[in-house]
């Protein structure tokens, strides 16, 4: 998987940072205009919705790479593995500006017709570059995984400590 | 005769009641369970081949068949398929039949073989079987079965059966109750003496939109894993009777032959 060089943001908060990000993103769709929340010193409110395509599948696991847009934004790659009739596993890694987001999560999962949908939490266990340390134990991880093509929507939401 | 969907928790019912009842006096029935991959094919999208014939020991018809308990090897890979791409509504297909229903909602088909009883004599009747995608269950895939029977009896029945997709190492399963099919007004019902159908692409076309053009497609099936568990694919089943007894049935894909 590729990694981005990571740069340091300096001066602001990365609070401050993501705001200013969050601001500069002129068009876009809604969620991308959301701005970031700070909700403690240190905490933003991250709201990112992700387009992801099949690059691969192996047995019960959908490999996935697309594009985030929102509070953070960048390249996202997504493992979701089908573990139960009802359940999937995810690997969630992000590589915004200047970083990367590597998280795990757990959803409920049920086909209804053309798509299948998920809904669970993730849990962000890495930071690197900008999101050095970031932390995040409970991400709302929601998505809907078209059953024609295998391709992925996802949004992550939640408050982030960075 | 049209029958409304029952609640597929019915099929629990019936035979957890079953095997908590006496079994009748002198008669019982028995059931022999088929299943088939096709193609078979470690890692390959196929098609499940599905049947069974219930005879009864006295030699009479057996009684009418209420419910099924279907469980299904793990290892069975339900994420790769795109079988099911639309759902078909119950009432639809009762009101129209297959037409009533979006191509995209076939899961397979097969027919059955019913004794119908007319007085002291019996008459037999072949319905065709369908299996659509139906309305989700508690997040369950649901699976409906119509079948359209003609001569003697004309009746077109629909009933549901909730699968829980499997995983690697999980088995899946298929519950469906089963309904009554009288044969003449205060008859008795009908026997199904037995039945052969497939979930899987093997027969079915699909369509889609593509550049504002409509295109047709074989969907995917289920796909099964790329090793065989020892002693090949594992099936087993429960029937649950009107008369209070069920019988269990058990069937093996084997493993296929190393090319």
């Amino acid at each position: 998987m590729a990694y981005r060089v990571s740069r340091r943001v300096g001066g602001a908060t990365l609070a401050c940072c993501l705001a200013s990000v969050a601001a500069a993103l002129g068009s876009g769709i809604a969620q991308a205009r959301q701005p970031v929340v700070g909700l403690d010193a240190g905490t933003v409110s991250l709201s990112e919705s992700g387009h992801l395509h099949l690059t691969s599948k192996h047995g019960f696991t959908l490999n996935e790479q697309g594009s985030a847009a929102g509070t953070i934004g960048g390249t996202i790659y997504i493992h979701l593995r089908l573990v139960s009739s009802s359940r999937v596993t995810s690997e969630v890694n992000i590589y915004p500006h200047g970083g990367s987001l590597s998280g795990y999560g757990s959803a409920s999962y049920h086909v209804v017709g053309s798509y299948a949908s998920f809904s669970g939490s993730l849990k962000i266990a890495r930071g690197t570059g900008s999101y050095d340390g970031a932390r995040a134990s409970a991400l709302r991880f929601t998505g809907t995984i078209q059953r024609r093509n295998d391709a992925v929507t996802v949004q992550l939401s939640g408050p982030l400590t960075v | 005769m049209i029958r409304s969907l029952r609640s597929v928790a019915l099929g629990a019912i019936l035979l957890t009641c079953a095997s908590a009842l006496p079994a009748a006096a002198d008669a019982a029935e028995t059931v022999v369970l088929h299943t088939s991959f096709s193609p078979d094919r470690l890692g390959a999208s196929t098609t499940i081949g599905f049947g069974f014939d219930i005879a009864n020991t006295d030699g009479g018809p057996p009684s009418p068949l209420q419910g099924v308990s279907l469980r299904l090897p793990a290892g069975i890979n339900y994420l790769s398929t795109t079988l099911g791409l639309a759902i078909c509504q119950p009432a639809a297909l009762l009101a129209h039949g297959l037409a009533g229903c979006s191509p995209n909602s076939r899961l397979g088909f097969g027919s059955a073989y019913v004794e119908v009883p007319f007085g002291q004599t019996s008459a037999y009747e072949i319905p065709d079987i369908q299996a659509l995608m139906g309305p989700p269950h508690d997040g369950n895939i649901v699976v409906l079965f119509y079948a359209n029977g003609r001569e003697p009896v004309y009746a077109q029945i629909v009933f549901a059966g909730e699968l829980i997709a499997g995983s690697e190492t999980l088995s899946g399963s298929l519950d469906a109750a089963v309904p009554l099919i009288p044969s003449i007004a205060g008859g008795s019902p009908v026997s199904i003496v037995s039945v052969r159908t497939t979930i899987g692409p093997a027969g079915l076309t699909y369509y889609e939109h593509v550049h504002g053009r409509t295109v047709s497609f074989h969907p995917t099936g289920v796909s099964l894993p790329l090793r065989c568990p020892r002693g090949g694919f594992s099936f087993a089943a429960s029937f649950a009777f009107q008369d209070g007894t069920s019988a269990q049935a058990t069937s093996t894909v084997p493993c296929p032959r190393r090319r």
